[in-house]
């Protein structure tokens, strides 16, 4: 318990050095802003109770949001994706009642897990570019970065969890 | 009663997920209110320090640019002197005739020199962190240049910090005009590209070119009269229009943005009062 516990701190920790100091002042071609510090939300182990992956998904997003001055809209996506991510396992996978797996390639199955990343990158990435536009007037550009975005959003989150061992 | 708690407790996730996703579109409306959240931006002393720090780091890496950079306007400014000189040495009077001499006008500008410490090109709202605050000087609603053209007007201020609206945000608008007959637009951002904005506001009889160059129009206490906005790389008018629609190529390069300078208007309070006395009456 106490080994997952820090284990999660030091996920956390890293994933928001990596996303503010290095991710953040990548500007490729305008379309392409990964984020990828939701891995944090999808690696919290299976059984978490809701109520405390809503609020870390919430503090998450808040975090990335003070750093990057767009207050409220990342935690509006953190937390909508926290929320559906329970359902999503559900649907994709049939663990027993007293499994409590943490999601990875070797827990899931190597299909299952990356279905499971691209439905979730796919939702946060969707609300996020949505509320920052907060208009239809640029509906073809947010749609170019909710595709070019979740791509490479997608191809990070995947190396980095096929770099760690079971 | 009992089956209602029962119904709380057992839906308690979806309640909460409700009230966070409330409390983050509040935070995303009342952002419009910025002064309010100046505790949560980039402005606060804690992030700033953060990217101080990240700044510092990466600052190293741009050292011989900012270098080139800093001979380059040094090579530029002394030949502006000597070539003040030389018009200085021409111009004086030979004998103790004082009558000839003349007193400068009182400077109306000052310059506050500071370094982005953050900043964004790829957002639709994108803002830029400086390292100078109140203490150096940097008010609200000053206007911020770089050598190159214009860069936006300062937004929020902390002690040591602020934080400034680029062109690159359709929440400003800068008033220009062309520098070859005068005609005054505004400058908004489309969100596109950080190379380009487009202008407004030029009715259909203007005669205007392609490279025609815009400067600032010194209608606005922000900016004085003449600041480089950029040059004309399009334009288009469609039949029944009675606008142009005007794409202009920003003089100013977001991308590789490093040290800007605040613009600090010394008489900007006395003529705002005099102006809203004046529309009052």
């Amino acid at each position: 318990m106490a080994i997952t516990v820090f284990q999660n701190i030091i996920r956390f920790v890293l994933l928001m050095m990596v996303q503010i100091f290095v991710l953040n002042n990548i500007q490729l071609s305008g379309y392409i802003n990964p984020y990828i510090y939701i891995l944090f939300i999808l690696s919290l182990p299976y059984r978490t109770p809701q109520w405390l992956t809503l609020i870390l998904a919430f503090v998450t997003g808040l975090m990335v949001d003070i750093f990057m001055n767009t207050m409220g809209t990342h935690a509006f996506a953190t937390v909508l994706m926290a929320f559906t991510r329970n359902g999503i396992i559900n649907l994709i996978t049939d663990f027993e009642k007293d499994e409590n797996p943490t999601p990875s390639f070797y827990t899931f199955g190597i299909g299952v897990y990356i279905r499971y990343i691209v439905l979730l990158v796919f939702i946060h990435h969707t609300a996020l570019f949505f509320l920052e536009a907060f208009s239809l007037a640029h509906f073809g550009i947010v749609i170019k970065k909710i595709f070019f975005s979740s791509v490479v959003s997608i191809l990070l989150i995947l190396g980095i969890q096929s770099l760690k061992k079971k | 009663m009992k089956n209602l708690i029962n119904f709380l407790i057992h839906h308690s996730g979806f309640f909460v997920f409700l009230l966070l996703e409330i409390l983050s579109l509040m935070l995303v409306f009342n952002n419009r209110d910025y002064q309010k959240s100046v505790f949560f931006s980039s402005s606060n002393t804690i992030i700033s320090s953060f990217y101080n720090w990240n700044n510092y780091i990466v600052g190293f890496f741009n050292l011989s640019k900012s270098n080139q950079q800093l001979a380059e306007e040094n090579t530029q400014l002394k030949n502006q002197l000597l070539d003040l000189q030389n018009k200085l040495e021409a111009l004086q009077p030979s004998g103790t005739d004082s009558l000839s001499y003349k007193i400068p006008p009182e400077k109306q500008y000052r310059f506050i020199e500071a370094k982005v410490i953050n900043n964004s090109t790829n957002k639709l709202q994108n803002y830029i962190t400086l390292n100078k605050g109140a203490l150096d000087g940097v008010k609200p609603d000053m206007g911020v240049i770089n050598d190159e053209g214009i860069v936006g007007i300062v937004k929020n201020v902390s002690q040591h910090f602020s934080v400034v609206i680029p062109v690159l945000n359709p929440k400003i608008q800068i008033n220009c005009k062309f520098k070859r007959n005068n005609y005054i637009g505004s400058l908004v951002w489309d969100g596109k590209d950080y190379r380009f904005a487009s202008l407004t506001d030029i009715a259909r009889h203007v005669p205007i070119k392609m490279g025609d160059t815009l400067v600032t129009s010194g209608l606005t206490t922000t900016f004085p009269e003449g600041i480089p906005v950029g040059t004309i790389e399009n334009f288009n008018l469609k039949e029944s229009d009675a606008y142009y629609e005007i794409k202009v190529k920003l003089a100013t390069n977001f991308r590789t943005l490093s040290y800007v300078k605040v613009i600090d208007f010394k008489n900007a309070g006395e003529l705002k009062e005099l102006e809203k006395t004046a529309y009052e009456e």
